[in-house]
C-alpha cells in the first residue's frame, strides 16, 4: 500500500475535470489571456494571481462559525440577543482576510486548506479569551496596558502575519537544509539561555524575560530541532536504513549511527531536568522517533527508543520530585484535591459539566461566582474550557481539526520534492499535532498532565509565534515550486561560481504541470 | 508521480515512504479516537457522578451566582430558602430548625448535610437534564433551573415529636405505610442549622456542637444504632411465622414452668421479666406478644433456627445500610461470622430472639418493620422526597416503589393481631397499652431494652395506627429513658393520635 499517486490536487483548479490535456491547456492559455490583458500591469510587476476557491469557501465558513459564536457569547452576557463589540472578532478576521488576498495575488499553488483550519483554530482561541476574566494577563506595552483578549489579538495578529510571510517568502530550502549544524547549536544556546535566564513558574523554567517580553525558548526549540532533525536524517537515511547490528532479537543500526539518537534522548532528557518541562522532552522524544520511523521505516528504532524512553522515565521518576509529583497527580488527583491535583480535579468536573453538548458559551465555570477558575485555564486548560462550553461536540471537533491539520501535513510531506522535504514536512506536522495531543491528553487525565500549549489556542506570543512559523513552512512546503539551491560549502572554483547564482532545481511551473 | 526514492535499497521489508506516512497518519488517528473516548467518558459516562459529586466545587460556585431552591413540606410549610444579602453570598434560612435531622445544613464555610447535600445538584439546577432539555438550557439567559424540593415530611408532626422528648435523648420514624414516605424522622437532640448557614456564627456554632457529649450533630434516626429489647420480637415472629415453624396457636408445655427457673439454653438462663399476670397456662403467640414474654420468643427464634431467621431479618434490610436520601447506618441482628448460622451459639440465637444479644438497630429500621407488617407484608422503600419542581416547570415526582416482599400475607395479619392485644389487651395496661389512640384500633409492640454496665434501658415502642387501614407507622425511641411502657409508648400513641387528626382535620 502507498500513498495515494494520483491524490487529488486541491490547490490546483484545473486538475480534477476530465478534460484532454490538450483542451486543458488550451483552456488555460485563454483564461491567461483575458488575465494577461485585464491586470497587464501586475503581469509586467511579475505578479500573477491565483485564485483560491477552497480557501475562500472555508475561510468564510470559519468566519461565519465565529461570528455566531460571538453573537452566542454576547448575547449570553447581555441576556438578549446582542453583537456585543464585534471589534477584535472584525480585526482578526480582516487579518485573515488581507492574508487570503495576499495569497492570492501572490500567486504560489500552496495548500488552500491550512488557513482556514488554522485559522478556525485561532479564532476559537479569541472567543476563549474574550470570555475569560481579562485581567488573567495584563502587559504594559510602549504605556499602554493590554488585557488578556486584547494581547492574544495581538499575538494571533503577528502570528498570521509571520505565518504569510514565510508561505509567500521561503521559496528555497537551502538556509534550512544546509546549516543543519548551525540549526542544532542555536537549539542548544536557546538551551542553555533557558539554563542561565530561565524563572521558574509553577515548577517549569520554561520562560526567559528580555526586556518587556517574556518568552518560552522551548517552544521555538521545538521548530529548530525538527529542522535539524530533517536535515540530518534526509542525509544519513540510507546509512541509518541499510546496516544493521544484531542484538540480541532486534536488528539495530550500527552504534556510530545511533549518536544521533542518543544525543536526541540526551537533550530530551535535559529538557527535562533543566526546564523541568516534561510535555516539551516527550513531545521532542516522539517526534524524533517518528521521524526515524518515517526516514528508515524501521521498527526496530521505534522499539529501541520506546525502550530508551521507559528506562529514562523511570530514572526520572525516581530521581527528580516535580516528575514524580506530576506523575503521582496523574494517577490519583484525589490523593491532594486541594493542592497538587486541584487543577486536574477542576479539569475532570468542568468536562463533566459539559457533557455532550456543553453550557453554551459563556455559561461554563470561570464565571460561576467568586470561587477560582481552573488554574491556567487560559494555557494548560484551554481545550478543558473549550469542552465544557461547547461540550463533547465541540472536542470532537476541535480533535477533528487537529487531525485535519494531519492529514495536510502529511500529504504535503508525500509529495514534496525530496527526502528532506519529506521529513521536514512529517516533523512540523507532527510537532503541532502530536503536541495538541499531548495536552488534550493531559486535560482529559489520559497522560499525565504537563504545561505545553494547545497550538493556535493556548494564550500566549512564544506558542504563537512558533506554530505560526510551522503552518508558514507547511504552506511554503506545499508549493511545488520549492525549488532546492546547490550546497554552499564548495571547494573548486566551478562550484564557487555555480553557488553565487543558485540555480533553480525546479522545473518551470508550467512544464512541471504537464509533466503530471 | 514523484515519491522520494533517495538512494535507498529498496529492501523487501522496508515499505515505501508513502507508506510510512499513511501508517504515522493511520497511528495519530488511533491516538485522536483516543482523546475522542476520553471525552466520552468524562462527558457522557461519567457526567452524572462528576456533577453531583459532593466534593465538586462548581455546585458551590453556582449556589453564588444562581438562586438555590427552597424546600418545603408536605403542606408547602417553608424549611429551607435563600436570602438575598446586599454585598454578600445569599444566606440559607431555616425557619423550623426542627428539621434540621431531615433538612441539613447548607453552609458557606462547611458544604452541605442531609438533604440540602443528597439534592445539592437539584436544589442548584446543577443537575445534568436529558439532552433535550440541555439544548434548551443553552437558548436560555439563566444557565441553571434549580428545583424547589417537596417533602412528605409535615412540620407539624415533627415539631410535636420533638415537643413530647423534651430533655429526652432519642429517635422517631414516622412512614405512611402504604407509601413509604416519611411523616417525620425526628433526632434530639439536634442543632440549629441557621447558625451554621451563617458564616458569622458558623465556626464557634460548630465548635460547641462537637464538644456536646450528646453528639447534636448525629443523626440518630437514621445512624443511631440501639439494643432493641422486645420491639424485636415482632422480627423473631416474621422469622417463626412466616417460616411456618411456629403458628399463632403454638404453645411451649415448659413455658410457665420456666417463668420460674429460667429457660436454659446450652447452659445460659433466658429469664421474662417479672410480671403478675398470665403465669397460669403456656401462652399462645398473642398471649406471649402482649405480655412481653421472652421465653416464648427465645422457643420460638430457637424452632426457626439461624438460617430462617437471619433470611427474614435480610429481606427486612438488616445487614446492609438501607437505601435512602440521608446516610443510613448498617443494623445487625447478629456480629457476624459465627458458626451456628452466623450466630456464635444456640444462646446468641435465643437472646437475639428477643432483642438483646448482638442485635443492634437503627430507629429508621425499626420503623419499617412496623411498616412493613402494617402494609400487609411489603416493605415500601422509605422516601422524604415527594417531587422536585424545576423553576422552568419541570415536576419530577418520586413513585412509591417496593423495596421487598418480607413475609406473606397471613403473617402480616397474624402479628398484626398479636400487636392490636398488646395495645389494647386486657393486660396490656403495664406494655403497650399506652400507645392506645382514642376511637382507633392500635396496634403497637413496647421494648425495654438492657444495656450492659448497669445504665438505665432504652424505652422503645414500634406501632401503626389505625390496625385495620393503617395511616401512620412509628417507632419511637428514649435513650436510657426507662421501661418502654412509660416514655417511648406514650410518646408514640400521642404522635399517631395527633397525625390521625391532623390528616383527618386536613
Amino acid at each position: 500500500m502507498t500513498w495515494p499517486a494520483a491524490a487529488p490536487d486541491f490547490t490546483n483548479p484545473d486538475l480534477g475535470t476530465t478534460e484532454a490535456p490538450g483542451r486543458v491547456a488550451k483552456r488555460r492559455e485563454d483564461l491567461a489571456d483575458h488575465m494577461a490583458s485585464a491586470r497587464s500591469s501586475l503581469w509586467r510587476a511579475g505578479i500573477r494571481p491565483r485564485p483560491r476557491p477552497r480557501e475562500t469557501l472555508l475561510l468564510g465558513l470559519a468566519a461565519l462559525t465565529l461570528l455566531v459564536g460571538w453573537v452566542s457569547l454576547a448575547s449570553f452576557r447581555a441576556g438578549r440577543l446582542s453583537t456585543g463589540d464585534l471589534g477584535p472578532l472584525l480585526t482578526y478576521l480582516g487579518i485573515l482576510m488581507a492574508i487570503h488576498v495576499t495569497f492570492i495575488i501572490s500567486g504560489r499553488r500552496m495548500d488552500q486548506i491550512l488557513l482556514p483550519v488554522t485559522a478556525m483554530l485561532g479564532g476559537l482561541s479569541l472567543l476563549l479569551m474574550s470570555r475569560l476574566p481579562q485581567d488573567l494577563v495584563v502587559q504594559t506595552i510602549a504605556g499602554t496596558r493590554f488585557q488578556l483578549a486584547e494581547l492574544q489579538l495581538l499575538w494571533l495578529g503577528i502570528g498570521f502575519v509571520v505565518l504569510a510571510a514565510l508561505a509567500i517568502l521561503v521559496r528555497q530550502d537551502g538556509w534550512l537544509r544546509y546549516y543543519k549544524y548551525t540549526w542544532a547549536a542555536v537549539g542548544i544556546v536557546l538551551l542553555l539561555l533557558v539554563f542561565v535566564l530561565g524563572q521558574e513558574v509553577n515548577g517549569a523554567r520554561l520562560s526567559v524575560t528580555i526586556g518587556p517580553f517574556t518568552g518560552q525558548p522551548s517552544e521555538l526549540l521545538k521548530v529548530i530541532l525538527v529542522v535539524f532533525l530533517a536535515a540530518y536524517l534526509a542525509d544519513n537515511r540510507a546509512l541509518l536504513a541499510r546496516q544493521s547490528t544484531r542484538i540480541w532479537r532486534l536488528n539495530v543500526p550500527p552504534l556510530p549511527y545511533l549518536l544521533p539518537m542518543l544525543a536526541m534522548w540526551g537533550i530530551a532528557l535535559a529538557v527535562v531536568i533543566v526546564q523541568r518541562d516534561l510535555g516539551t522532552a516527550l513531545l521532542l522524544f516522539t517526534v524524533f522517533l517518528t521521524l526515524l520511523y518515517v526516514a528508515t521505516r524501521r521498527f526496530s528504532y521505534v522499539a529501541l527508543g520506546t525502550v530508551l524512553f521507559l528506562v529514562g522515565a523511570f530514572v526520572l521518576y525516581h530521581l527528580f520530585g516535580h516528575v514524580r509529583t506530576r506523575v503521582d497527580i496523574w494517577l490519583d488527583p484525589y490523593a491532594d484535591p486541594l493542592g497538587a491535583g486541584y487543577q486536574v480535579i477542576r479539569a475532570l468536573y468542568a468536562f463533566g459539566r459539559g457533557g455532550i453538548l456543553g453550557t453554551g458559551l459563556g455559561a461554563g465555570l470561570p464565571q460561576a461566582g467568586s470561587i477560582p477558575a481552573i488554574p491556567a485555564i487560559h494555557t494548560d486548560f484551554v481545550f478543558t474550557g473549550l469542552a465544557e462550553e461547547l461540550g463533547m461536540l465541540g472536542g470532537v471537533a476541535i480533535c477533528g481539526l487537529y487531525l485535519v491539520i494531519a492529514e495536510r501535513g502529511l500529504r504535503i510531506a508525500a509529495r514534496a520534492g525530496d527526502e528532506f522535504q519529506t521529513l521536514l514536512a512529517t516533523g512540523l506536522t507532527l510537532v503541532i499535532v502530536i503536541q495538541a495531543a499531548l495536552i488534550i491528553g493531559g486535560n482529559l487525565k489520559l497522560v499525565p498532565l504537563t504545561g505545553i500549549t494547545l497550538p493556535f489556542v493556548s494564550y500566549g506570543g512564544s506558542s504563537m509565534l512558533s506554530n505560526a512559523i510551522v503552518i508558514g513552512l507547511l504552506l511554503a512546503l506545499s508549493d511545488r515550486g520549492l525549488g532546492r539551491v546547490v550546497p554552499p560549502p564548495v571547494r573548486s572554483r566551478s562550484a564557487r561560481e555555480a553557488a553565487a547564482v543558485p540555480v533553480r532545481e525546479a522545473a518551470p511551473r508550467d512544464l512541471r504541470m504537464d509533466a503530471e | 508521480m514523484t515519491l522520494p526514492s533517495g538512494g535507498l535499497p529498496s529492501g523487501a521489508s522496508a515499505p515505501g515512504i508513502g507508506t510510512a506516512l499513511l501508517r504515522v497518519g493511520l497511528a495519530l488517528v488511533i491516538v485522536y479516537s483516543g482523546l475522542v473516548l476520553g471525552m466520552g467518558w468524562w462527558q457522557v459516562a461519567q457526567a452524572g457522578p462528576l456533577t453531583n459529586d459532593p466534593r465538586n466545587p462548581l455546585v458551590l460556585a453556582a449556589e453564588r451566582n444562581a438562586p438555590r431552591g427552597r424546600i418545603v413540606d408536605s403542606r408547602g410549610q417553608v424549611l429551607a430558602m435563600s436570602v438575598k444579602q446586599p454585598g454578600a453570598d445569599p444566606l440559607r434560612r431555616y425557619p423550623h430548625p426542627a428539621m434540621a435531622p431531615i433538612v441539613g445544613y447548607k453552609s458557606l464555610l462547611f458544604g452541605t448535610g442531609g438533604l440540602e447535600n443528597t439534592y445539592d445538584g437539584q436544589l442548584t439546577g446543577f443537575q445534568q437534564l436529558g439532552p433535550g432539555d440541555e439544548l434548551l438550557r443553552k437558548f436560555r439567559s439563566d444557565p441553571y433551573d434549580p428545583s424547589e424540593l417537596h417533602l412528605s415530611v409535615d412540620v407539624r408532626l415533627q415539631e410535636a415529636a420533638l415537643r413530647a422528648f423534651g430533655n429526652d435523648r432519642g429517635a422517631v420514624v414516622a412512614i405512611e405505610p402504604k407509601t413509604g414516605r416519611i411523616l417525620a424522622l425526628v433526632s434530639n437532640p439536634t442543632y440549629d442549622p441557621n447558625q451554621l448557614s451563617d458564616p458569622a456564627t458558623a465556626r464557634a456554632y460548630l465548635d460547641t456542637l462537637r464538644a456536646d457529649k450528646a453528639s447534636p450533630l448525629l443523626n440518630r434516626a437514621t445512624q443511631g444504632r440501639y439494643v432493641p429489647g422486645s420491639v424485636f420480637k415482632m422480627v423473631t415472629a416474621i422469622a417463626a411465622l412466616d417460616s411456618g415453624s411456629t403458628t399463632p396457636e403454638t404453645t411451649y408445655a415448659d413455658q410457665p414452668r420456666q417463668y420460674q427457673t429460667g429457660f436454659r439454653v446450652a447452659g445460659f438462663d433466658v429469664h421474662d421479666a417479672p410480671r403478675t399476670v398470665q403465669l397460669d397456662h403456656p401462652l399462645n403467640f398473642y398471649e406471649a406478644t402482649e405480655v412481653s414474654c421472652n421465653i416464648y420468643f427465645a422457643h420460638a427464634g430457637l424452632d426457626a433456627g439461624p438460617a430462617n431467621y437471619v433470611a427474614a431479618a435480610a429481606r427486612l434490610g438488616f445487614g446492609a445500610p438501607i437505601p435512602f436520601d440521608l446516610p443510613t447506618a448498617t443494623s445487625q441482628v447478629t456480629g457476624g461470622g459465627g458458626p451456628y448460622g452466623g450466630f456464635q451459639d444456640k444462646v446468641e440465637l435465643a437472646n437475639a430472639a428477643y432483642g438483646q444479644g448482638e442485635v443492634l438497630v437503627t430507629p429508621l429500621q425499626m420503623a419499617l418493620v412496623a411498616e412493613s407488617i402494617a402494609d400487609g407484608g411489603t416493605m415500601m422503600a422509605p422516601t422524604l422526597v415527594d417531587k422536585l419542581v424545576s423553576e422552568n416547570g419541570n415536576v419530577q415526582t418520586v413513585d412509591p416503589h417496593v423495596m421487598s416482599q418480607v413475609m406473606s400475607g397471613t403473617t402480616a395479619f397474624e402479628i398484626t393481631k398479636a400487636m392490636e392485644r398488646a395495645v389494647n389487651g386486657p393486660f396490656a395496661a403495664g406494655y403497650a397499652g399506652g400507645a392506645a389512640v382514642p376511637g382507633v384500633l392500635t396496634a403497637g409492640k413496647s421494648g425495654t431494652a438492657q444495656l450492659a454496665d448497669g445504665k438505665r434501658p432504652h424505652s422503645w415502642f414500634i406501632g401503626f395506627a389505625p390496625a385495620g387501614d393503617p395511616q401512620i407507622a412509628i417507632a419511637v425511641i428514649a435513650e436510657n429513658a426507662g421501661p418502654g411502657s412509660q416514655h417511648a409508648v406514650p410518646i408514640g400513641g400521642q404522635l399517631m393520635q395527633q397525625y390521625l387528626q391532623l390528616a383527618g382535620g386536613g
